[in-house]
């Protein structure tokens, strides 16, 4: 094991995450009460808000990247529809799935959980660029089939958390609810990181003996009747959907 | 609504929205085990109780929620 390597992207990770903390604050002091001021209109808010988003996540990918403490590299992203309209599911291996993700796919929903809206770094700017509140559990449902009902690209993570390392796939039923519910074509996202990284009850500060590398593959958009061989109607297509969606990522990572 | 008619209402929405087969249906039947209520259907069963009483249970009270009798009683408790 190179020591100074190691060390090196130790002290890498470390100014990332402090970069992360302080621009997260700057923006929050600075940017985002100016934004309120210039910026009357809601949807041209989040528009602005959700570039900015992008761009620093942008920043924080290209830090990582240039201070070698990772390296990705995204396959399909021609298979994205600009104009939105698509599910976006992607298996959720690290932490920083959705600082990549939102870095390559600017101006998508996403669904923030409570804790993160309540961070005094975070907060600002989730709220401005008005990404979905996973809240209240009874109106999460609805309030993303209506985003994509109104146009708009929404990324989930099935699973609903980080991956649990070294255990099977298992997707949770609200996405493919999701899928069913609003028909919106479903862009599958690949995302392998090796070694593990910022993995679930992993802390930030655990640094892999080599230097981390994310493949990230976006799979042509495919329509859910292409998963679900009965009819979507029934109560358990739900169901139906996830078994076939889980063995799509199962077959891709493995 | 005293808690026998809220039994038979619960009831009538597991068998009509749910395909619960009404001989399954007892107060201590699991919901999700016995009843094969699975979590979207919980949210809607959580949804609609609150439409029938004016009362919401609290997602992570309904966490611990199992059995119909657990319905109940964390219904009556509010």
């Amino acid at each position: 094991m190179n020591y100074l390597d190691l060390a090196w992207r130790f002290f890498g990770t470390s100014l990332l995450w402090f970069c992360f903390g302080l621009f997260g604050l700057l923006l929050s002091v600075f940017v985002f009460p100016l934004l309120y001021l210039f910026v009357r209109e809601p949807v041209a808010r989040q528009v602005v808000a959700r570039k900015l988003v992008a761009a620093t996540f942008g920043a924080f990918m290209w830090g990582g990247c240039r201070m070698r403490v990772f390296s990705f590299h995204v396959n399909g992203l021609e298979n994205r529809d600009p104009d939105g309209g698509q599910l976006i599911l992607a298996n959720h291996p690290t932490l920083i799935d959705v600082v990549l993700l939102l870095s390559v796919l600017p101006q998508v929903d996403c669904v923030v959980k409570d804790a993160v809206i309540r961070n005094p770094f975070m907060r600002a700017s989730v709220t401005t660029a008005n990404y979905i509140s996973n809240r209240e559990p009874a109106d999460l449902l609805d309030s993303c089939v209506k985003r994509l009902e109104s146009g708009a690209s929404l990324l989930l993570f099935p699973e609903g958390t980080r991956s649990r390392p070294e255990q099977p796939l298992r997707f949770k039923l609200g996405a493919a609810e999701v899928a069913i519910r609003s028909r919106a074509e479903i862009l599958p996202v690949i995302i392998d990181c090796k070694p593990r990284f910022l993995a679930k009850h992993e802390p930030w500060y655990s640094i892999p003996s080599t230097r981390p590398h994310f493949e990230v593959t976006i799979l042509p958009a495919t329509a859910v009747e292409q998963f679900v061989a009965g009819s979507l109607a029934q109560r358990h297509a739900r169901h139906e959907l996830n078994v076939a969606l889980v063995s799509l990522f199962d077959a891709e990572l493995s | 609504m005293d808690s026998d008619e809220l039994y038979s209402r619960i009831r009538t929405i597991l068998i009509d929205q749910f395909e619960v087969d009404e001989s399954a249906i007892s107060m201590d039947a699991n919901l999700y085990d016995e009843l094969e209520i699975d979590s979207i259907d919980a949210v809607d069963l959580l949804v609609q109780l609150k439409e029938l009483t004016g009362k919401k249970i609290p997602p992570e009270e309904f966490k611990d929620v199992r059995t119909i009798g657990d319905v109940l009683g964390a219904l009556t408790s509010l």
